[in-house]
């Protein structure tokens, strides 16, 4: 980290020396808790610029306080969310959707999509969310007395239930588990290859279904009109691609993180287990706790945001995990309480790009902790074995052995 | 009491329809329907505890007067977007 990536107009005593890639407790570490490694920030300024603070390096500032965030991220005429991340790193240059579309185009596509994981919505997919989950869930109590929770469980369990969304059988799962690795976890030649899989397997998948129409999401897509025409091949594949990249991850990261919590927990395990209406509070609090996603933005035009000199061009990091310790906005936040209510967080962000998947996700965590706690008996971190969490753009959880022999 | 509802505002996280469907009724692509929500005398508390739970600070609980009715708020105010 040198200072020379420090853009001239940044004052000198604005550079603070945390980041969500390098800081202690973002790079892999054994037993680490990367959440909350990151409220240190708020012993500092409301807002500070990061020399090193995306996956390439660059600097960013970054926005500590939820009601600040809350405004960056309400405010798309000023930040913009339009940056290709994923055909850059292809060297091509078009956007995922909706997520790299500012409003009004932004809006266009998400009125589109919205119904299709509505609240509503997402009550009918729910049986087929359960079965996956009691059908793995019974596999791992038949195996044995111990397991792999990212492996045997958050990572099928995610992708199957994505797998369903876009109609495909279950039998290209393990195709499907390895992709995403090699995607969001790979080095520099795996990811873009996986990239490229991706991409020529979401084109084949929307062609099929234009040729021969089913029930299902990319078929919707293929048929949609926006502003009176279909979509383009682009845009299909811009939206094909996201669906995948945003809906992965983040679910395993979630149970995962919530399943580590419990297993050190045996408490509020218990509670849990023993009373599980109290599950969907509860996750609630979890998502506050443990959420994974670093939303970034693209200043629009020259602002000066609470003291900040922010330059057309310069990155604007509004971190949910950072939000979410903010003592301003939550009352004793590095305190983990189940039963917290009025639970504001931002797990899924804020503004017009909320997470288009919040409604499904929410239902796919509380139903895999339900299942789970309903299915295994007291479980714990196996002795010997220590979970490695990440930070970085999407948090993470690499491995979560349990037992409960 | 009523509740303001800054329909621009709401993006349509549903936090307040997952307390409190009865009142707080979405659209069909699950955000909230224009317009400010008159309570009922036994729904007070989950009315303000749905209107306490938007993150978007979108639902505001006015409890000074029933009668003070105001037009639904459709445009984010100056300096606030
Ligand atoms: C616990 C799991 C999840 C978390 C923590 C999460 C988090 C987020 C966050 C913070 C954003 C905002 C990004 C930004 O403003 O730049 C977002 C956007 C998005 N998420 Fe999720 N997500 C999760 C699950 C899902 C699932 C399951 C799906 C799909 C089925 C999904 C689809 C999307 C899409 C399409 C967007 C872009 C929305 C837009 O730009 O309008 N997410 N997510
Ligand atoms: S909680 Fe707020 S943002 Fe969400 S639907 Fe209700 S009013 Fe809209």
């Amino acid at each position: 980290m040198t200072l020379n990536q420090v853009p001239d107009h940044v004052p000198p005593e604005m550079v603070g020396d945390f980041s969500l890639f390098t800081s202690p407790g973002m790079l892999p570490t054994p037993d680490g808790d990367p959440q909350a490694a990151t409220a240190c920030v708020h012993a500092g300024p409301p807002i500070f610029y990061s020399p090193f603070n995306t996956r390439d390096g660059r600097g960013t500032w970054v926005i500590t306080r939820a009601t600040d965030q809350r405004r960056v991220l309400q405010d798309a005429d000023t930040f913009s969310s339009h940056r290709s991340i994923f055909a850059s790193a292809l060297g091509e240059n078009w956007p995922m959707i909706p997520l790299e579309l500012d409003p009004p185009a932004h809006g266009v596509f998400r009125s589109l999509l919205n119904p299709l994981l509505s609240p509503k919505r997402v009550m009918a997919l729910e049986p087929a969310v359960r079965e996956r989950a009691i059908a793995l869930i019974d596999s791992i109590a038949a195996s044995g007395t111990s397991c792999d929770v990212m492996k045997d469980f958050a990572f099928p369990f995610a992708v199957s239930i994505f797998l369903r969304l876009l109609g495909l059988p279950d039998h290209r799962l393990h195709t499907f588990v390895g992709w995403a690795k090699d995607l969001l976890h790979g080095d520099d030649v795996k990811r873009p290859a996986a990239a490229r899989t991706i991409l020529a397997f979401i084109d084949e998948l929307a062609a099929m279904r234009r040729e021969e129409p089913v029930d299902d999401f990319m078929t919707f897509i293929v048929q949609a009109q926006v502003e009176g025409r279909r979509l383009t091949d682009e845009e299909v594949r811009g939206i094909g691609v996201l669906v995948f990249v945003a809906g992965l991850d983040t679910v395993a990261a979630a149970i995962g993180f919530d399943l580590a919590f419990l297993a050190r927990h045996p408490e509020e395990q218990e509670l849990l287990r023993s009373e599980p209406n109290r599950i969907v509070l509860a996750a609630e609090e979890l998502l506050r706790a443990y959420p994974t996603v670093q939303i970034i933005r693209v200043a629009r035009k020259d602002i000066d945001f609470e003291g900040a000199p922010i330059r057309k061009g310069d990155y604007v990091s509004c971190a949910t995990m950072i939000a979410n310790r903010d003592p301003t906005e939550f009352e004793c936040p590095d305190t983990i309480d189940l039963m917290r209510e009025d639970n504001r967080h931002a797990a899924f962000g804020y503004g017009p790009h909320r997470c288009l998947g919040s409604h499904l996700a929410r239902r796919d965590i509380v139903i895999g902790l339900e299942e789970w706690l309903a299915r295994l008996p007291a479980f714990r971190i196996k002795e010997g074995t220590a979970p490695i969490t990440c930070g970085g753009h999407v948090f993470g959880i690499e491995n979560l052995i349990v037992d409960w022999s | 009491m009523h509740i303001v509802v800054h329909k621009a505002k709401c993006q349509g996280h549903a936090r307040c329809w997952a307390q409190a469907p009865d009142i707080f009724k979405l659209d069909d692509e699950g955000y909230i329907l224009p317009g400010d929500i008159q309570v009922e005398e036994g729904e007070q508390l989950p009315a303000s505890q749905g209107a306490r739970s938007c993150p978007e600070r979108a639902l505001e609980v006015d409890s000074t007067s029933a009668a003070r009715f105001e037009p639904a708020d459709t445009q984010p105010r100056a300096g606030e977007a």
